[in-house]
């Protein structure tokens, strides 16, 4: 597993772990307090699919191991191996 | 030699403190006073009157604060004293606060506490009072000392209502009541709790005659003022307070 | 060393001062609308060196024994303010959201309290402009007579703990990375994953064993079980 994401495991940020643990080659673990979400592959989270508040949403990132974002707007958070 | 600007907030009919504090402290060996007044209007000493002085307060500190004093004497104590326990502390705070908040850097003190300092300079835990004023309050200043730890052991009100009145009672009547006190076991003598009531002639008189140290709210005062500008407390003739610098400790 | 260099000894805000050109417009607001009672003032003069007008420094009650105070200068002229307040004045190039980044905040306990603000502010001459629900707050905010702006805040629900452990691996990170030229949040998120990778795990065993010494206290404590 090349990309993980990290998110901090609060009760705002789970509907986002659990839009990410659906998409296809997707593996959604813990490390201590964190969520970490993990793929070989490109990963797209769909916004609406998550129901998070705009604030919700552009704060739930906490940190980047091996991929970077492409995308982070009102409509999906795409991240690629960098 | 030093010069030391004194700042003093008086009763508007008060004539005694701006007479007695001159006095005492030009006769100090190493600096020099100018006093400057601002004041505050009451004509009768009643509770009401005392509460609508002390809102004159922070005009009176504006004022002063422009002469750029040293040393800033809250110059009546019934004033404070009759408010309840704790207020010279409250008062002076305020004041310093008024006065850092505009940059000043005079020192604050009042009568009430300069009495306090006073006695407790002189070590004195038990003590006997003259004051001029109505009964009523007269109680309140006791119980205000007795708050500060003091234990007044006898005490004589002379009921003068009227602050003109008080500033013309004749040394005759002030010494008649102090030597009517009984000072068995007293520590000091505080022969005027007023700085109206004439005393400053009495104080050196009282102490040799009564053989008990004798203290007035303006020998207080000055005591207070040296204190706070840093001065020896070195002047003669005016009881062994203000000699406390020149006195050997009693062994 | 002082029994005290480990503590945090600060007990929040005494007071925050702002200048005033609109007293009686400050008065309205606070004591008025807000119902922030005035608790002190002082009349003073420009007795130091600096040569400065009469002055009334007054203070309104904020809650919790905090306060919100002001200077007001007799005479002194009002800046002409078309972008920002009357302590900061910028031009119209800045940005609004640079502007008004600078804010006083002040907490409410409920929703019911936010709104009963809201209320008093939607019935005066300075409603309120935006209401937020940020991530864990949400915010009511205007401006003051003088344009500093004021939101009143209520927790959506009480901070975690490892919110706590975020905020520091976010700003380790964050003061790891700021001196490097032209770093950006990707070098942000890429150092604070690392200090993640570093710290998590540990950090959640440590409250666990918190947790669990909390637990046999109770059940071993000198009292007895504290709860059946």
């Amino acid at each position: 597993m090349t990309h993980r994401l990290f998110m901090l495991d609060v009760p705002e940020n789970t509907p986002i772990a659990a839009v990410a643990r659906d998409a296809p080659g997707v593996e959604v673990d813990k490390l201590g307090p964190y969520f970490v979400i993990a793929s070989e592959d490109p990963v797209t989270i769909d916004r609406r699919a998550t129901g998070a508040r705009h604030a919700v949403w552009y704060s739930c990132v906490g940190g980047l191991d091996g991929c970077r974002i492409a995308q982070w707007d009102k409509d999906a958070l795409r991240l690629e191996r960098r | 030699m030093n010069h030391v600007r004194i700042g003093l907030v008086v009763p508007s009919s008060n004539v005694t403190v701006e007479t007695e504090m001159p006095a005492i402290l030009n006769r100090h060996p190493q600096a020099s006073f100018s006093f400057h007044s601002s004041r505050m209007r009451m004509a009768k000493v009643s509770p009401e009157q005392l509460a609508a002085m002390n809102a004159q307060r922070e005009r009176c500190i504006l004022e002063l604060g422009d002469a750029s004093p040293d040393v800033i004497l809250y110059a009546c104590l019934v004033a404070l004293m009759s408010v309840g326990p704790g207020e010279h502390q409250r008062v002076e705070g305020l004041v310093a606060e008024q006065l850092a908040t505009g940059g000043a850097e005079a020192r604050v003190r009042s009568s009430a506490g300069s009495l306090i300092e006073g006695l407790q300079a002189l070590s004195a835990r038990r003590i006997a009072l003259v004051t001029p004023y109505m009964r009523p309050l007269a109680e309140k200043v006791v119980a205000y000392l007795e708050a500060e730890g003091f234990e007044v052991a006898d005490w004589r009100a002379l009921e003068v209502e009227d602050n003109r009145d008080v500033g013309c009672i004749p040394g005759d009547r002030v010494m008649e009541a102090a030597r009517n006190l009984d000072l068995t076991g007293v520590d000091a003598l505080v022969i005027s709790a007023c700085v109206q009531m004439p005393s400053l002639p009495l104080v050196e008189a009282a102490e040799q005659e009564l053989g008990v140290p004798v203290l007035s709210a303006a020998t207080a005062g000055a005591y207070s003022i040296l204190r706070a500008a840093g001065l020896p407390v070195d002047i003669p003739g005016a009881g062994s307070l203000l000699r406390a610098d020149s006195l050997q400790p009693a062994i | 060393m002082s029994p005290l260099s480990d503590q945090h000894l600060v007990r929040g805000v005494d007071h925050a001062a702002f200048p005033t050109f609109d007293p009686a417009g400050t008065v309205r607001f606070y004591r008025d609308t807000l119902g922030f009672p005035v608790v002190h003032s002082i009349c003073a003069a420009g007795w130091g060196p600096d040569d400065h007008p009469d002055f009334i420094h007054f203070f309104f009650d904020i809650g919790n024994d905090d306060r919100i105070a002001f200077f007001y200068y007799f005479g002194l002229p009002a800046p002409q303010v078309s972008k920002g307040d009357v302590y900061a004045q910028f031009g119209d190039e800045t940005p609004e959201w640079f502007v008004r980044s600078r804010h006083l905040a002040i907490h409410v306990d409920s929703e019911d309290h936010l709104l009963e603000y809201r209320r008093r502010l939607d019935a005066s001459q300075w409603p309120v402009e935006m209401q937020i629900q940020h991530e864990t707050i949400e915010s009511i905010y205007t401006h003051d007579p003088n344009g500093y702006m004021v939101e009143i805040t209520r927790a959506l629900r009480p901070v975690t703990p490892q919110e706590d452990l975020d905020a520091n691996l976010t700003i380790d990170a964050l003061v790891d990375i700021a001196q490097r030229p032209g770093a950006g949040m990707d070098e942000l998120l890429v150092r604070k994953a690392e200090l993640i990778i570093e710290r998590a795990e540990t950090w959640q065993e440590h409250q666990r064993a918190l947790v669990e010494d909390t637990r046999s206290d109770q059940v071993a404590g000198p009292e007895g079980p504290v709860a059946r």
